[in-house]
């Protein structure tokens, strides 16, 4: 499948509200809402099995934080990227742990790095930060002995 | 044992047609521990493969008296902090060296456990330096030290141990 076929499919079950293409992968960005139906829906109809990974993107002067959902087929070896956009202050998103086992660990990362709250997590605990440390890959990070890159 | 270091004649004497040598009980334990150190097997970062290369085959470090890898904390005499202590290890790396028995002996080895490395700009989760956490003997600098570095750094160690007091 070449990106226009993934994004007709996706088109029949949920509007992306933007998409574009990035070296031959769609990109598409959907409401928060609609992670869960179209992750479920690229799943089991599309045949993509395989979650790479999920990131976030912190865009202060837009206040949003972006998540990014990275899925790959075994099966027709295709790529897709699902893109989320959230508040900055209050970023609240459903879980997909209940669709793709390994999220649980990415997103529990995602979590400590951004700030954001994944709704039922079976385990939402720390992962790899220190306790009292908050959202140290956000751009506004401070924390008392970080010692910043001198400038020349 | 492996060899005994700074042996000297005036503390090491053997008398002729018997099988007794005489020496002082300083010299004899400070001799005993500083031949046969037990490591920490625990390893922190990419430092650590260059540990495991130096027990390896090819360098050997059991030739120079620091034997096997202790499988437990409780045996080991020394430890090697091999790589960047993040402050999420910091409580474990205590509790390793809290559960040695004195004497213990720490190495710090490579940049990031000398002073945080390459990660002291910019980095949130690095700590600066394992001194600031545990007190350190040895320091061997490098990114990652070779092996070789590494041997000598226990040579050195070795010769600290060796200059241990009883006496106050
Ligand atoms: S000093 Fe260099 S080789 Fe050693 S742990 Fe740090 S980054 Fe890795």
């Amino acid at each position: 499948m070449n990106y226009q076929e993934i994004l007709e499919k996706i088109k029949t079950k949920v509007e992306p509200i933007y998409y574009k293409e990035d070296l031959g992968v769609l990109n598409a960005e959907v409401k928060p809402s609609d992670i869960k139906k179209v992750i479920s829906f690229l799943k089991d109809e599309l045949k993509f099995d395989w979650l790479n990974f999920i990131t976030a993107i912190d865009w202060p002067e837009n206040q949003n934080i972006e998540i990014i959902y990275y899925l790959y087929s075994n099966i027709t070896k295709d790529k897709v990227v699902i893109r989320v956009k959230l508040d900055r202050n209050n970023p609240t998103i459903d879980t997909i742990t209940d669709i793709f086992k390994t999220a649980e660990w990415h997103e529990r990362e995602t979590a400590e790095m951004f700030g954001v709250k994944f709704l039922n997590h079976p385990y939402p605990k720390r992962l790899l930060t220190i306790d009292g440390m908050d959202a140290p890959l956000r751009k506004d990070f401070k924390c008392d002995d970080l010692k910043p890159l001198p400038k020349d | 044992m492996g060899l005994m270091n700074g042996i000297d004649e005036k503390f090491l004497k053997k008398i002729p047609g018997a099988p007794v040598i005489m020496t002082s009980i300083e010299w004899i334990i400070n001799a005993s521990r500083a031949n046969s150190l037990w490591t920490v097997t625990f390893g922190l970062r990419c430092c650590a493969i260059e540990m495991m290369h130096t027990g390896a085959t090819k360098t050997d470090w059991a030739r120079f008296g620091f034997e096997v890898p202790a499988a437990s904390p409780r045996r080991a005499d020394v430890m090697v902090v091999a790589g960047t202590v993040s402050k999420k290890m910091v409580p474990i790396v205590k509790r390793l060296y809290e559960q040695m028995p004195d004497p213990k002996y720490v190495i710090a080895m490579g940049a990031c456990a000398i002073s945080g490395g390459p990660f002291v700009y910019d980095s949130y989760s690095v700590v600066y330096g394992v001194d600031k956490i545990i007190p350190v003997d040895v320091y061997i600098p490098g990114c990652p030290p070779r092996p070789e570095a590494l041997i000598d750094g226990f040579i050195k160690l070795q010769k600290k141990i060796m200059t241990q007091k009883f006496r106050k």
